[in-house]
């Protein structure tokens, strides 16, 4: 009799934990989205879509910096008056003395930290105008430099790397594109202008009334 | 396709391709009326004419449904019977009673998707002379769109606001935007009450911050709850979509969502031929009608593609970060793991896959 009743009671089990299971393996829930997204790219394949064609008017080189490897807009190429040394045949002290009129670059100010940390040889080599310096007089190409930028700007640099800081372009399938500083900044100027805003909603203002 | 898959009733009196009609007269050759139903057919979910004609009603409902199919069908059939109208006004009223009892995008098999976006295209051809280009692209393996917002670097210059107008195809009359930009007091916290979001003097104002809010393609979607008709759902891609022409326009979806991510089409949207985009998705930024639902998309037509939303690239700060959650590579999920991010109304459980950040 107890045996039966044993028999019953574990049949009655099973067939319990069968729908129970199966009704939670038929649901795709998850209990938050953060949950959804750790399940579902535990298998990722990758995709078939890649933001190549967007690219491709786009001169660029690619950089890996620490666990990061993506695609910067090539430099030197886009510089006006690049390579330097096109005009800068004489030493700078040389082009002083000699008084040749109006000033080249005479449009450039530096409101870039202060004069007590910033001049113009902070960043530019007197001796090798053609590239970068840093702190340190190591050399920095003008394709890669924010390797200068990032010298002081340690925090935006990593925000950067990540993907927090600055624009990706092309899109958002890979490879990975993203602006470099100067891009966005001018060095020698690198805060963002005030200005009005692209547009104004007048039907808005009439709907509130 | 083939005729007899149709999941909606032709009439197919000037088609190009005629199709040959057996005796019955019910598109089969073969066997007699109902006889050519496939047993994998029968558990088809009811759609389009069959979900209007093929249940039980009362005679006075019935009048009802048939008098305002008619008055449309009546309309096609004259034109396209007529002797008088030219082949193009017959292949108009073709097509628009072909998309009159068209299903719901959400039910169609993809030649039915294509089929529909193929109509579509002809006829804003007939009726402009100009090409569009409407993709019904699926959802692709492997994706889920999220978007992460930078509250400090965003300065309020609406630059996303222009090229999402732009891009989207919205109502210039009614002057719709999907996104807003609130113009808020620093230390003030998040206090909608009192802020702007409609600002026009230089920016960044001095002692303010600015957020963004659109549609946030919430995971657990209140605004597809509510919907009656299921005009709205979320696709496999995490993306929340209204077939504009399935849609009603009870606005339901309007009062559910709590983040006011959707618009309503209150009057005919109109924008000038030569500022069409036409680069579309059906159900994206296509031409809408009056008195339907739209919303934010994600730029359903370029991220399916592989391209960032139009905010995204306009963005001049940097503050709009998009891409694929599942991608344990991509740059989003490094803002999530690596920041200090919140959403909107998180207490709600809608689990939206838009987060704020700060520096």
């Amino acid at each position: 009799m107890t045996k039966h009743y044993m028999l019953k009671i574990l049949v009655c089990a099973v067939l319990f934990s069968l729908v129970f299971v199966s009704c939670n393996g038929h649901k795709e829930e998850y209990h938050s989205v953060m949950e959804r997204i750790e399940a579902e790219s535990e298998d990722y394949h990758g995709v078939t879509l890649s933001s190549e064609k967007y690219l491709e008017e786009l001169k660029s080189i690619e950089i890996t910096e620490g666990d990061f490897t993506f695609l910067i807009p090539e430099r030197k190429s886009q510089i006006k008056s690049y390579a330097c040394t096109e005009c800068h045949t004489k030493s700078l002290n040389e082009l002083q003395d000699s008084n040749i009129g109006k000033k080249a670059h005479w449009d450039i100010s530096i409101v870039h930290a202060n004069e007590n940390i910033m001049n113009c040889a902070t960043c530019h080599n007197i001796n090798d105008m053609d590239n970068l310096k840093s702190l340190t007089n190591k050399r920095i190409d003008f394709n890669n430099s924010y390797n200068l930028c990032s010298q002081c700007h340690t925090k935006q640099f990593n925000d950067w790397k990540g993907g927090a800081h600055g624009k990706n372009i092309g899109g958002w399938a890979p490879p990975r594109a993203a602006l470099t500083c100067v891009n966005c900044h001018n060095p020698h100027e690198p805060h963002f202008e005030s200005r009005w805003p692209a547009r104004f909603n007048t039907q808005k203002v009439k709907e509130r009334e | 396709m083939s005729d007899n898959s149709k999941k909606w009733f032709s009439l197919n009196l000037n088609s190009k391709t005629k199709q040959s009609t057996g005796s019955c007269g019910c598109g089969s050759t073969t066997g007699g009326c109902g006889s050519h139903n496939n047993t994998v057919e029968v558990e088809q979910k009811k759609d389009g004419f069959e979900q209007v004609f093929d249940v039980k009603m009362d005679r006075r409902t019935a009048f009802k449904q048939l008098t305002a199919s008619l008055m449309i069908g009546a309309g096609a059939v004259s034109t396209s019977c007529s002797v008088i109208a030219g082949d193009e006004t017959k292949e108009k009223s073709q097509i628009d009673w072909e998309e009159q009892f068209k299903g719901n995008y959400k039910l169609m098999t993809d030649e039915e998707k294509n089929a529909t976006v193929n109509r579509l295209v002809r006829s804003y051809q007939i009726r402009t002379g100009k090409t569009l280009n409407m993709s019904s692209k699926n959802a692709e393996e492997d994706v889920l769109f999220g978007y992460a917002f930078n509250i400090s670097k965003c300065q309020g210059y609406m630059d996303c606001v222009s090229a999402c107008v732009e891009e989207n195809n919205q109502d210039r009359n009614s002057q719709m935007q999907y996104i807003r930009i609130h113009e808020m007091k620093d230390g003030n916290g998040f206090n909608f009450n009192e802020a702007d979001d409609n600002y026009y003097h230089e920016v960044p104002a001095e002692g303010h911050f600015y957020m963004g809010t659109q549609c946030f393609h919430c995971d657990n979607p209140p605004c597809v709850e509510v919907c009656p008709v299921q005009a709205t759902w979320r696709e496999d891609d995490g993306l929340v979509v209204v077939d504009y022409d399935w849609c009603v326009g009870c606005r339901y979806c309007m009062a559910a969502c709590p983040y006011d991510g959707r618009r309503f089409n209150w009057g005919k949207p109109e924008v000038p031929e030569e500022d069409v985009n036409k680069n579309q998705h059906y159900l994206g930024n296509r031409l809408r009608k009056k008195g339907v639902m739209e919303k934010c998309t994600f730029c359903i037509q370029r991220s399916r593609a592989g391209k960032n939303p139009a905010c995204v690239d306009a963005c001049p700060t940097g503050a709009r970060v998009f891409g694929n959650l599942l991608d344990p590579n991509s740059t989003i999920r490094w803002v999530l793991e690596n920041k200090k991010v919140f959403r909107l109304k998180e207490d709600l459980g809608t689990e939206p896959k838009f987060w704020y950040f700060m520096d």
